[in-house]
C-alpha cells in the first residue's frame, strides 16, 4: 500500500477518536474496569498515537530517505475536494474553484511531523501517570483525553495542510482545545479566567491572521501552497498588499505563540494540567506561530520582491529580541516552577522569531547562504526547544506531582481513608519553588531529566539547544554587518544578553528545586513513585543529548536548504565540522571569522559561567547529609555549595526594588490591558449596548407593536354581521368599477 | 313603447332602493327581498338592453335569472328557518355568526 493513501490517516485518527472516548467515557464514568485497565480513555488515545506515530516514522523515513537517495520530492497528495464552486471572472468567463483538502510534506513539515507525533505520544503517556492517579481528575479524564487528542489532530493536521486555509482551520480547533484544557479544572475561578484570557488574546490574533488570509485570497485567489508560493504570481501581485498580508499573519503568529505584545495569556496558561503545559504551551500549539512564519519564507525569496520586506523582517526580529529579554527578566522573579518555565518558553520561541526574522531578511536582501543558515539554525532550535521544554514541563509536573503525593500523606497521617482533596484547605502551593529544594536525591530520574533540559535551554556546549542557539545568535549579529542592517544591533544586543539570562534563571529554578536542604517537612518525604511518569523522561533525556548527532548529520542545513541530505556515512566528518563552526566559528572555507568567533565565545561565557555562577551563588547548596545524587548531577549540586558558601551576597536590595516588583506583576502588563480595555473597550461596548438596545432592539419592536396596533383597528372591521359584509362588497365593487371607467 | 333607457332608469332606482333596504333593514327576511330587487333591477336591465339591441339573449338570461333567484330565495328561507330555530330571531343586528 503507498503511504500517500495512509497520510491522511495521520489527522484522521485522532478526530475519531475523540467522539469515541467521549462516549464511552459518558457509558462506562466510574465503572472500576474502565477506570482501571482503559485509564478513563487514556489507553485509547495512548494506542491512536501509537498508530499515528507510527505511521509519521513510515512518512518520514519515506521522505527523507528518498532525499537522501537524490530522487526526493516534496510528497504532495490531494486528499480531495471540500467545496467546489463556479464564479465569473471579470471578462466574463465561467472559472471553476474549489476549496481542497490535501497533505504536503517538505522539510519543514517533517520536522514538526516529527516533534508532534513523538511529543504527543509520550505526552499520551506521561498523562497516563499523571492525570490518572490524581483524585481530583476522577471520573472526568475521559473528558481530558478526548480534548487531548482533538488538540493532536489538530497539531497533525496544521503541519500537513497543503493550504493555508487548512492550516488556519487547525489552528483554530489548537485554540479551541487549549481553552478547554487551560479550563480543565473550570471549577476554580483562576482557571476559568486563565482558559478565557488566553482565546480572547489569541483571538485577537487569529482575526488578524483572518483578514490577512483573505488579502492572501484576494491577491492569489487561492490559498494553496502550490500557487502562493509560486515566484512568478507573487512577481505578478501587488508588493504593497503582500506587505499587509505579511504583517497580518505576523500578528496571527504573535498571537499564537505568545510574543510581545500578546503574550499575557501564557503565563495564566499554566493553570491547566501540567501535560497540558508540556504539549500545548511548550512543545506543540505555541510552535504553530514559528511554522506560519516559516512558511512565509517564499514570499520574502521571491526575486520579484527582492528588498521590498525587509522591514517586516527587521519587525519580526525586532520583537522577537524584545519578547526574549523581557521574558527572561521576569522570569527571573518567579517562584512557581511552571511560571519560570512559562517565561522561558515565551523567550526560547522569542529567540527563534529573532533567527526567522534574520532568516528572512537575509533572503529579502538576497544573501541566500546566510538565509539558509539562520532558516536551519531557527527550525532547529525549535525542534530543540519543543523537545527539552516538553521535557521540562513533564519533569515540573513530576515534581509537582509528588509534592502533592507527599502532602497528601503529611497531613493525613493515619486518616487516610477519606478520598477527598484537600487543596486550598492549609493553602500550601506545591507548585511554589521555596517550598522545594533537596529533591536531586529523591527524584533522580526527574532531575536528571530537569538538568539536561535546562542545560539545553540555557545552551550548554555540546547539548540540545546549543547548537542551535549558537546559530541564531551569529546570523543576528551577522546581520547587523550587512549593508542596511544596523538596526539588527537591538535584537543582536537584546539576544546577547538573554542568553546569560536563560543561563540565571534556568539554572535557579533547577537549584532552588533540587539542591540545598528540603525548604518544608513536605519536600522532605517527596519519592518518585508515579507510573508511566519517568518513561518519556528518559525518552526525551536520550533525545536532548542526542541533538548533537542531529548536529552532526546536519540537520540545520537540511532544513535551511532544502536540497541538502542527511547523511549518515559522512556523520564524522559533519559533527567535526559542526564543532569547529559552533566553536571556532570556521566558515565553509575553512577560515574562521574573528567577529563570529567573539560573539561566540561572548554568547557561551555569558550563558554558561555568569548566569549559572550567580545562580549558584544565590540559590545553590549541598544535599542534606546522608543524602545522595545520581553520579551525574551529583558533582552539580556540591558544586553549586561551595560557590554559594564562597561567593554568597546579600541581594535584598535587589529584590526589594521598584524593578524587581515590577517584574513580579509582570511589567504590568495586565493591569495596562485592564485599564485599556476599561478606557476603550468597555464604553465602547456600552455604546453598543444602548445601540443594541434602543436602535436595533427598538426598531424590531416598533415593528411588533406597529403591527399589533394596526391588526386591532383592521379587527374593527370584521363585526361578523351580514349587512357590513354586503356593504364592503358593494364599496368594492363601486371601487372596481371606478377604477375601470378610469375615475381614479 | 317605452324607450328602453327609462326602463334602465326604472332599473336603476330599483337597484338603489334594493342596496338601500340590505344596508339599513335588520330583518333578515326584509334584507332578503331587498337582494331580490336587486336582482330583479339586474333583470330589468338585461330587458332594457336586450329590447334596445333587439337581440333575444337578454331575455334568456331574464329566464335564466329568476329560475336562479327562485332557488336562492329557497335557499335563504331555509338559513333563516335554521336561523331561528337556533337563535329564535332572525334580526341580523343580533346573529352575528360569520365572524366565527
Amino acid at each position: 500500500m503507498d503511504v500517500s493513501e495512509l497520510a491522511i490517516l495521520i489527522p484522521v485518527l485522532p478526530i475519531v477518536a475523540m467522539p469515541l472516548i467521549l462516549l464511552l467515557g459518558r457509558l462506562f464514568n466510574g465503572n472500576e474496569k474502565w477506570k482501571g485497565l482503559w485509564k478513563e480513555g487514556g489507553t485509547i488515545a495512548v494506542a491512536v498515537l501509537a498508530i499515528v506515530f507510527v505511521l509519521s516514522m513510515w512518512l518520514i523515513v519515506g521522505h527523507v530517505a528518498a532525499f537522501t537517495e537524490g530522487s526526493g520530492d516534496d510528497f504532495v497528495s490531494d486528499v480531495g475536494d471540500w467545496v467546489t464552486y463556479s464564479l465569473f471572472t471579470e471578462n466574463g468567463d465561467m472559472k471553476v474553484q474549489d476549496f481542497g483538502f490535501g497533505l504536503q510534506l517538505d522539510h519543514i513539515s517533517v520536522m514538526l511531523l516529527f516533534v508532534a507525533s513523538f511529543l504527543c505520544l509520550l505526552i499520551g503517556i506521561f498523562s497516563l501517570g499523571y492525570m490518572n492517579t490524581d483524585p481530583v481528575n476522577e471520573n472526568r479524564n475521559h473528558r481530558f483525553y478526548a480534548e487531548f487528542i482533538l488538540f493532536c489532530a489538530g497539531m497533525f493536521g496544521m503541519v500537513l495542510a497543503d493550504s493555508f486555509l487548512w492550516l488556519f482551520i487547525f489552528w483554530e480547533i489548537m485554540g479551541l482545545c487549549s481553552y478547554l484544557l487551560i479550563g480543565f479544572y473550570y471549577e476554580r475561578p483562576s482557571a476559568a479566567y486563565a482558559a478565557k484570557k488566553a482565546f480572547l488574546t489569541t483571538r485577537v490574533g487569529d482575526v488578524f491572521l483572518f483578514v490577512g488570509l483573505l488579502i492572501m485570497h484576494a491577491v492569489f485567489g487561492s490559498w494553496d501552497f502550490a500557487v502562493v508560493f509560486d515566484a512568478s504570481n507573487i512577481g505578478a501581485a501587488d508588493a504593497g498588499l503582500i506587505k499587509a498580508m505579511l504583517l497580518l499573519m505576523f500578528i496571527g503568529a504573535v498571537g499564537k505563540s505568545a510574543q510581545f505584545p500578546l503574550h499575557v495569556w501564557l503565563p495564566d496558561a499554566m493553570e491547566g494540567p501540567t501535560p497540558v503545559s508540556a504539549l500545548i504551551h511548550a512543545a506543540t500549539m505555541v510552535n504553530a506561530g514559528l511554522y506560519l512564519v516559516a512558511r512565509m519564507y517564499p514570499f520574502f525569496s521571491a526575486p520579484a520582491v527582492a528588498g521590498e520586506f525587509t522591514d517586516v523582517a527587521l519587525l519580526i526580529a525586532m520583537i522577537g529580541g524584545i519578547t526574549a529579554c523581557m521574558a527572561a527578566a521576569i522570569a527571573f522573579v518567579q517562584d512557581d516552577i511552571k511560571k519560570v518555565l512559562a517565561y522561558s518558553t515565551m523567550s526560547q520561541l522569542a529567540y527563534i522569531f529573532t533567527g526567522l526574522g534574520a532568516a528572512l531578511w537575509f533572503v529579502n536582501k538576497g544573501y541566500t547562504e546566510l538565509a539558509a543558515f539562520a532558516f536551519g539554525a531557527s527550525l532547529f532550535h525549535l525542534f530543540n526547544h519543543a523537545m527539552a521544554k516538553g521535557m521540562l514541563f513533564m519533569a515540573s509536573g513530576s515534581v509537582i506531582h509528588e509534592m502533592h503525593h507527599a502532602h497528601h500523606e503529611l497531613a493525613h497521617h493515619g486518616d487516610d481513608h477519606d478520598d477527598h482533596d484537600d487543596h486550598g484547605e492549609d493553602h500550601f502551593d506545591c507548585q511554589d519553588m521555596t517550598n522545594m529544594g533537596g529533591l536531586a536525591s529523591k527524584m533522580p530520574i526527574t532531575a536528571i531529566a530537569m538538568a539536561a533540559g535546562s542545560a539545553s535551554i540555557i545552551g550548554i556546549p555540546l547539548i540540545g539547544g546549543f547548537w542551535s542557539k549558537e546559530g541564531i545568535v551569529g546570523s543576528t549579529w551577522k546581520a547587523v554587518l550587512q549593508d542596511g542592517g544596523g538596526l539588527f544591533i537591538i535584537p543582536a544586543l537584546l539576544v546577547l544578553i538573554t542568553a546569560g539570562m536563560t543561563g540565571f534563571y534556568m539554572s535557579r529554578m533547577w537549584f532552588m528545586t533540587f539542591a540545598g536542604k528540603p525548604k518544608t517537612p513536605v519536600a522532605a518525604g517527596v519519592h518518585e513513585q508515579t507510573p508511566f511518569i519517568p518513561i518519556p523522561l528518559v525518552a526525551l533525556t536520550g533525545m536532548t543529548l542526542a541533538a548533537i548527532l542531529f548536529a552532526g548529520l546536519g540537520f540545520a542545513g537540511w532544513i535551511g536548504d532544502n536540497a541538502n541530505h542527511l547523511s549518515l556515512g559522512h556523520l564524522p566528518s559533519h559533527l567535526m565540522h559542526e564543532i569547529m563552526h559552533a566553536f571556532l566559528a570556521v566558515g565553509s572555507d575553512g577560515h574562521s571569522d574573528p567577529y563570529l568567533f567573539m560573539i561566540t565565545w561572548i554568547t557561551i561565557g555569558l550563558s554558561m559561567l555568569v548566569g549559572p555562577f550567580y545562580a549558584m551563588a544565590l540559590h545553590g547548596g549541598s544535599l542534606a547529609k546522608g543524602e545522595k545524587a545520581h553520579w551525574s548531577i551529583s558533582w552539580l549540586v556540591s558544586l553549586s555549595g561551595k560557590i554559594r558558601r564562597k561567593y554568597n551576597f546579600d541581594n535584598s536590595a535587589w529584590s526589594d526594588s521598584g524593578i524587581s516588583n515590577a517584574l513580579k506583576r509582570r511589567l504590568y502588563f495586565d493591569e495596562w490591558y485592564d485599564n485599556l480595555m476599561l478606557k476603550l473597550v468597555v464604553p465602547f461596548a456600552l455604546a453598543a449596548a444602548w445601540f443594541d438596545k434602543r436602535i436595533i432592539d427598538g426598531a424590531i419592536k416598533g415593528i411588533e407593536s406597529g403591527s399589533q396596533e394596526a391588526s386591532k383597528g383592521i379587527r374593527q372591521l370584521t363585526t361578523g354581521s351580514a349587512r357590513d359584509y354586503i356593504m364592503m362588497a358593494a364599496l368594492g365593487t363601486l371601487a372596481l368599477f371606478l377604477l375601470i371607467w378610469g375615475l381614479i | 313603447m317605452i324607450d328602453p333607457s327609462w326602463v334602465a332608469g326604472l332599473a336603476v332606482i330599483l337597484f338603489c332602493i334594493g342596496l338601500w333596504g340590505a344596508f339599513t333593514r335588520k330583518n333578515a327576511i326584509i334584507v332578503l327581498m331587498c337582494i331580490e330587487i336587486i336582482l330583479n333591477a339586474v333583470n330589468l336591465n338585461f330587458v332594457a338592453g336586450a329590447a334596445q339591441h333587439g337581440d333575444a339573449t337578454g331575455w334568456i338570461y331574464v329566464v335564466f335569472a329568476v329560475a336562479i333567484a327562485a332557488a336562492e330565495v329557497a335557499i335563504g328561507l331555509a338559513i333563516f328557518l335554521a336561523m331561528y330555530s337556533q337563535h329564535e330571531t332572525v334580526s341580523l343586528d343580533e346573529v352575528k355568526l360569520l365572524k366565527h
